[in-house]
């Protein structure tokens, strides 16, 4: 029978007859986001009722796999145990069996009432639903470039936001970690930098409401991450897409029974690497070699600042969920809790998300309904970096405290006590988001469906900050206290309309919509000095004793996003996909002369495999397809409000007869023809599969020019009251190269070893600075601030070089006499002078990689991922600063000041710009599960320990070669750099 | 049917949720838009007080104090361990190398034409408001700004654009000094007589008669320096000081009253940028040493920047009330302890009038000094808990009225008596002891009471010039005379790069 059942399966799956599938593809567009949730009876005669079983290749249960009566919207979805039940309209219903990561399969009902189903797990991915912008598509139907993510191949242990669940798994989207914070966000570049002003983070789409931020969402209520990689996938978001767009689904509720999922995990962090300066030891002895008198200096004490400010952080975190679903409605709520401690004393975060999502359909099926919403809040208080500094600075021989209780402190040039700030300094911050999100999705005739999407969220923001009148910070001022908040309001209403047809091999789907955005932010702030007390902290404005002018203040802004879209898909015969879109964005951003923006796109796909002439080497060639696009998406996020218009803002106090009055004045060069900035991405992919689908790539080149880049462009004064005018003017390129490989090393009944590597090389390059209007030649920018060098900036933005190029004096060594020895004949004039800086690094990587490996046996799963750059300069800026034998004995430098021998003035020179390469061992993940038969309705239970940034091979000599990539100065390890920290994780997951 | 029709209600619904707004107008909540503010006298004031807002930008003592870092009287040293270094923008500066690249030279000619777009567009704003019906009390004041901006120009680049028309959006190319020059006196002429003219509380801080005659004084006073072909008009000058004395000023008994922390209202005072704790005078924070406060009994900490040259400094006499009433000179003690503060060297944080280049000398013999070396700043009194300076700054007073008529008088050799009298009325508050009153003047008696009198306050570089003495070499600094082209700073390569009309200085 089985065997039976297997050819029969088998016979129906070669058939691979589409129809099905873009059936489903249609609905999953129309409802949405999510699967289908219910079944219902749409047939009036022969009605019959099905049962069944789906399980794996190993026998296990699947829950969640979907059931679909092929050309209906007929369906249902299996339950925890794989079982499901379904009303088919006649015994020559085909069944669709679909799971993300699964195989489909279809069964002709025929006589049967019993339809057990094995899945098996495809290696492809082929027929993965995949959420792209305005709907889901098959993969194997996707003719644009789209990664997708789902929650198995999430990497696990400490996840803040869902940028931590796909850091290094998607080649070309870099998400760097750039400091040990853990209020920090991770900065996500896609395809490189393409923005001088704006933001060049990916836009961010949460079950199809876009623009909105990661961290308004729980990382375990996501089920689903989709990266729109390319502008002919992304352009339907228009104005704001041109750094990609990252597509999150959240899980809903599967049918039939009521789960409940319990995660907890607690976790340790210790720095991982601090810096290396003089103990009271090597200090003492520095002194003694030298015979410098220290004893203004020496108090006998033995103190590691480092080690005084840093402690062992602990986490914890809590996810509940519970989600069911009845023939005609779903639900799922869930809580999630994160307890965190970074590893320096005053930086932590404590977040609670909350969301809640109920489904129901009505009018005999016609209407689906879908209310969602949540309480999203975060206490947390980000690390005053300032205090590394003194920690670099403070001798060792000084005390946190004298024996007397009394604290260490001074006022000398960056020095003071970093353990008396952190004690007593305050500058806690919260945050709250609350929203309601609603769907409906009307089917009014066959094949024609109506939607809207209604959107409100109210977010705000409060922040208190009290510097102690007993540290350094407060005591100029006997105390300061200022409190701040913010409320944001964001509304949207999208409406959708979707028809969807075959005709014999003929298959169209066509798009259209309207969407209406509007924001609106209001701010207020206060601060006042000189308090009797320090006990009211920032709670009590009122009781300081010196308010000023400016102490006062608020302020408000809106703006508003009108759009309409639309977008057609056709394929022939499933092999000739072809898919157009266009945006029209409208943003109250742009200038008067500029309001509307048109973003169109195309792309096309070949699937090659299916072709007559392909069947010889099925078996060596399982999959092979061909995709280009070309694509315009824009981006805005540089764009502030009110930039284009002539506006008057105030501009200090004046004196008059005895009293103050505001002044005001033109506060800007107004711009009327201000704009976004326009991206054109060509972009070419093959999907492969070999060998049995055993090898599976994706090779991707692209080409990407960003035109009209928004900067502030010099202008002369006069004739301009301002020397700098928000003006798109500049262009720049960015050309790259991705694969992406898996395949499995063993594949065994139990033991199997699969392997994902990703790389992607990216080459950024300014085309241009200037226009007819407006001339740029050099943007020179970043600052080298090193003790007395206010004046040096680090990075140069010039044409033909990429953002990110390090431009200073190049330095040839170190001299005997300790003094830097500078190529001085750079100009061709001996001499030192500006004219003989040049390049000397490059901040962007050559290549980034990760490498995945997930090797399972039994109930056993053990996963380790490295990820690195290879080919990228990193400015180490702490030893600029710190290794430098001047500041002896006033204060402390790094141990390597000693050997290297300088004995100048440092200054910004390539000697501090080294090599950043690196490859860290970033996850490593150990998990057994369990599947008791009966124990209390268990279902199942996972135990699991992670260690995160375990091991990190770099030649990179200060703290940690990761840094910052953001903004136009990259790859510079600051002299406030917040070391970052290795994590131990142990967690339980529990289902029932 | 009835289906159809519930579907068509549904369609119609979202249809008329499509149709939607497509308005993009933005809504400003907390700036003006220019065309809706400006219509009432009060909307008026408060858009004609930039020129007021802005007179902080003359404030003495900040950072690079281009016009006595480049002269001998005062000098950005390089400390020991390399603070304000800065990529030798103050050797630059001290030493003559000064390029169009270095901020301290160029930032008075940046600054200079922000404010002078901005008066333009307060002038546009004045000539076509329909609220304003009687303009020439508005009008008077904006160009007596606008004037003294463009004075700046001519004084430290000589040749720049002449820009006067806010609507004009073209790039402008560079005027000779002397077309500048014509024209600035012009403006003055023009508004002279019109402007207001008295002496209260309610002129205080504000352009007034005097303060124009003031400009009027400094125009002819450097007219041989500014405009040779127009020859010197010492007796212009002399007859604009005139003027000025015959309005109720009248000089501070006791000196340094005018540079207390509660200044306002001195009657020798004829400009005055009026500051507050929170828009606060900047002497301290960069003259003063990081634990000077400390020994000052004030709050916080400061930045160890600018002191004053060894020669000048010694070149006063010590029994002048100037002397110390303008340096801060000698050992600094913790008033908890008693004893001299030690600085993170471990050295005694004792202000010596010498400063000795000791460590990193390059080939142009800069270096760096001893942290606490150099005489600082004491001229405006730093109040006890004060967390900064409200002291207000005169940018105009009548000592150097004074001082512009006893020159002239000298020069013209027409009444030496009359010129000792005015030199001797601010000698005679500085020495209690009247044996140092002079009995007949020279010029160089001017040169020097000029140096003394007028400490900090920026007139050292116009002042050097006019004297021909500002190119001369300055001992244990500058060995060799600087060539004459350095009587002009360079026009910005920023500006030139941003506007190719622009020519540049020559020798630049």
């Amino acid at each position: 029978m089985t065997q039976k059942l297997a050819f029969v399966v088998s016979n129906l799956f070669k058939l691979k007859s589409s129809r099905p599938v873009l059936r489903l593809t249609t609905l999953l567009l129309l409802f949405g986001t999510t699967l289908l949730l219910s079944s219902a009876v749409m047939a009036e005669d022969q009605q019959r009722s099905v049962t069944g079983r789906i399980v794996d290749n190993t026998g296990q249960a699947l829950p969640g796999v979907n059931i679909l009566e092929k050309g209906t919207i007929n369906g249902a979805i299996s339950d925890v145990d794989g079982k499901f039940t379904l009303n088919v309209a006649s015994s020559s219903s085909v069944l669709v069996f679909s799971f993300v990561g699964y195989t489909t399969q279809e069964v002709t009902v025929g006589t049967q009432t019993t339809i057990n189903v094995t899945l098996g797990e495809s290696a492809t991915a082929l027929n993965e639903i995949v959420v792209v912008g305005y709907g889901t598509q098959q993969k194997r139907a996707i003719s644009g470039s789209v990664s997708n993510v789902t929650e198995k191949n999430f990497n696990a242990g400490i996840t803040r936001t869902a940028a931590d669940f796909i850091q290094g798994k998607v080649a070309g989207l870099t998400i760097t970690t750039s400091t040990g914070d853990v209020t920090a966000e991770q900065s996500m570049r896609l395809r490189g930098t393409s923005s001088l002003t704006g933001s060049s983070e990916p836009f961010v789409v949460i079950d199809g409401v876009p623009g909105l931020s990661l961290n308004s969402v729980a990382p375990q209520d996501i089920e689903s991450i989709s990266v729109l990689k390319d502008a002919s996938a992304a352009a339907i978001y228009g104005s704001r897409s041109a750094s990609g767009v990252i597509l999150i689904t959240t899980k809903k509720g599967v049918q039939n029974r009521t789960t409940v999922d319990y995660n907890v995990y607690g976790a340790i962090d210790i720095v991982s690497n601090k810096p290396d300066v003089l103990t009271a030891a090597e200090y003492r002895k520095w002194a003694s070699d030298n015979s410098v008198d220290i004893s203004v200096f020496d108090k006998g004490a033995n103190t590691s600042w480092f080690d005084e400010i840093m402690r062992t952080g602990i986490t914890q975190n809590h996810d509940l969920s519970i989600s069911g679903a009845g023939t005609n409605n779903s639900y799922r709520v869930s809580v999630s809790y994160l307890d965190q401690e970074g590893v320096v004393m005053d930086n932590y975060q404590k977040r609670l998300n909350t969301r809640f999502s109920v489904n129901q359909k009505a009018l005999k099926d016609r209407l689906d309904l879908n209310i969602s919403g949540g309480l999203n809040q975060r206490d947390y208080q980000a690390t005053t970096t300032y205090n590394f500094v003194l920690a670099y600075n403070v001798v060792p021989t000084i005390p946190v405290k004298y024996e007397d209780g009394t604290w260490w402190d001074s006022d000398e040039y960056d020095q003071g006590n970093p353990v008396r700030n952190m004690t007593y300094n305050q500058a806690p911050r919260k945050t709250g988001q609350l929203f309601v999100n609603g769907k409906a999705t009307l089917k009014i005739l066959n094949g024609l469906t109506a939607g809207v999407n209604f959107y409100k969220e109210r977010s705000s923001y409060d922040a208190g900050n009290y510097s102690d009148s007993r540290t350094r910070q407060g005591r100029a001022s006997n105390g300061t206290a200022s409190r701040s908040s913010s409320t944001g309001d964001k509304n949207l209403l999208e409406t959708t309309i979707n028809y969807s047809r075959r005709f014999d091999r003929h298959d169209l789907n066509l798009l259209g919509g309207y969407s209406y955005e509007d924001y609106k932010d209001q701010s207020a702030f206060a601060q006042n000095r000189y308090f009797v007390t320090n006990l009211f902290g920032f709670n009590n404005l009122g009781a300081g004793e010196q308010l000023l002018t400016g102490d006062v203040s608020s302020g408000a802004s809106m703006n508003k996003l009108i759009s309409f879209f639309g977008r057609v898909n056709y394929s022939f015969a499933d092999r000739y996909i072809i898919s157009a879109a266009v945006r029209r964005d409208g943003s109250s951003k742009f200038g008067p002369n500029n309001k509307w923006g048109t973003f169109p796109s195309v792309s096309a796909a070949w699937r090659i495999i299916d072709e007559p002439f392909m069947e010889s080497i099925t078996g060596v060639v399982d999959e092979l397809k061909l995709r280009v696009g070309y694509g315009v998406s824009g981006n805005q996020s540089g764009l502030a409000p009110y930039q284009s218009l002539a506006l008057y803002g105030t501009s200090g106090l004046y004196w008059d007869n005895g009293a103050w009055h505001t002044a005001y004045a033109v506060s800007q060069n107004p711009n009327p023809d201000l704009k976004w900035e326009s991206t054109s991405m060509f972009n070419v992919g093959l999907d492969f599969s070999l060998f049995d689908a055993r090898i599976n790539g994706t090779i991707e080149y692209y080409n990407k020019l960003t035109t009209d880049l928004l900067y502030n462009y010099p202008v002369p004064v006069p004739p301009y009251l301002y020397s700098t005018i928000a003006a798109n003017v500049g262009s720049m390129e960015n050309k790259g190269l991705e694969l992406t490989l898996s395949g499995d090393i063993l594949r065994k009944s139990n033991l199997r070893w699969t392997m994902t590597v990703n790389a992607a090389h990216n080459e950024n390059k300014i085309v241009s600075l200037s226009n007819e209007e407006f001339t740029t030649s050099v943007i020179k920018t970043g600052s080298a601030w090193v003790r007395g060098g206010s004046t040096n900036t680090t990075h140069i933005i010039q044409e033909g070089y990429q953002v990110g190029q390090f431009f200073g004096p190049e330095c040839l060594g170190i001299d005997d006499d300790g003094k830097y020895i500078i190529n001085d004949m750079i100009d061709g004039i001996a001499g030192f002078t500006v004219a003989d800086y040049t390049y000397i690094g490059k901040a962007q990587p050559l290549l980034t990689y990760g490498i995945s490996n997930n090797i399972s046996y039994k109930n056993l799963e053990l996963s380790f991922f490295i990820r690195g750059v290879l080919g990228n300069d990193v400015l180490n800026f702490s030893k600029m600063s710190y290794a430098n034998l001047q500041w002896l004995p006033g204060a402390n430098v790094l141990s390597t000041a000693l050997t290297m021998g300088l004995k100048q003035s440092p200054f910004y020179n390539s000697f501090y710009i080294e090599d950043g390469s690196f490859a860290r061992l970033d996850n490593l993940t150990l998990a057994y599960s369990l599947l008791p038969k009966d124990m209390l309705g268990i279902s199942r239970i996972r135990f699991y320990a992670t260690t995160h940034n375990l091991i990190t091979l770099t030649k990179y000599k200060g703290v940690d070669p990761e840094v910052s990539m953001s903004g136009l100065d990259p790859g510079i390890e600051g002299r406030e750099y917040y070391p970052k920290s290795r994590s131990y994780i142990l967690g339980v997951n529990v289902t029932f | 049917m009835k289906k159809l029709t519930l579907y068509l209600a549904l369609i119609m619904l979202m249809g008329f949720l499509t149709v939607g707004c497509t308005d993009l107008e933005e809504e400003v909540y907390s700036q003006l838009p220019m065309d809706s503010y400006g219509t009432t006298a009060s909307e008026v004031n408060s858009l004609v007080a930039p020129i007021y807002t802005r007179l902080r930008d003359f404030n003495c003592v900040g950072s690079p104090a281009p016009k006595e870092n480049c002269t001998d009287m005062s000098v950005t040293p390089t400390r020991r361990g390399g603070d304000w270094w800065d990529g030798g923008a103050y050797k630059e500066m001290t030493l003559g190398m000064w390029r169009p690249q270095t901020s301290a030279a160029i930032n008075i000619y940046n600054t200079s034409y922000s404010r002078i777009t901005n008066f333009n567009q307060i002038i546009y704003l004045i000539e076509n408001s329909p609220a304003i019906t009687d303009k020439v009390p508005y009008l008077s004041q904006v160009r007596a700004a606008r004037a003294q901006r463009y004075i700046e120009l001519i004084d430290c680049y000589g040749n720049v654009p002449l820009v006067t028309d806010f609507t004009d959006l073209t790039k402008p190319s560079t005027k000779t000094r002397a077309e500048v020059y014509n024209w600035v006196l012009s403006e003055l002429n023009d508004i002279k007589d019109v402007i207001r003219s008295d002496v209260s509380a309610s002129s205080y801080g504000k352009f007034t008669k005097g303060s124009v005659y003031f400009m009027l004084a400094k125009m002819y006073l450097n007219a041989e320096v500014w405009n040779p072909a127009g020859g010197p008009k010492w007796q212009e000058c002399i007859d604009a000081c005139d003027v000025i004395m015959s309005l109720p000023y009248s000089l501070e008994v006791n000196w340094k009253d005018q540079f207390s922390a509660n200044n306002e209202n001195s009657k020798e005072a004829i400009l005055v940028a009026v500051n507050s704790i929170s828009s606060s005078f900047p002497a301290r924070g960069y003259t003063l040493h990081y634990l000077d406060p400390k020994a000052l009994g004030l709050p916080g900490s400061a930045n160890n920047g600018i002191c004053a040259m060894t020669d000048y400094v010694k070149s006063f006499d010590p029994d002048d009330k100037r002397y110390l009433g303008s340096f801060l000179i000698g050992p600094m003690l913790d008033p908890a302890t008693g004893l001299v503060i030690k600085t993170a060297h471990g050295r005694d944080l004792n202000h010596y009038v010498d400063i000795t280049i000791k460590y990193a000398i390059d080939a142009d013999g800069w270096g760096q000094v001893e942290q606490e070396d150099g005489a600082r700043c004491n001229k405006w009194e730093y109040k006890k808990g004060a967390t900064a300076m409200e002291n207000d700054c005169a940018i105009y007073r009548l000592a150097d009225v004074y001082l512009m008529k006893a020159e002239c008088l000298v020069r013209l050799g027409t009444d030496n008596v009359e010129a000792t009298r005015l030199v001797n009325e601010l000698r005679k508050r500085a020495f209690t002891d009247p044996a140092k009153l002079k009995t007949s003047v020279t010029l160089d008696d001017i040169r020097l009471e000029r140096r003394f009198e007028l400490a900090w306050e920026n007139w050292g570089r116009q002042d050097m010039i006019r004297f021909g003495t500002f190119l001369n070499p300055i001992p244990g600094w500058r060995t060799l005379p600087l060539p004459e082209f350095r009587l002009l700073f360079p026009i910005p390569q920023t500006a030139i790069d941003a506007n190719p009309n622009l020519t540049q200085n020559p020798g630049y």
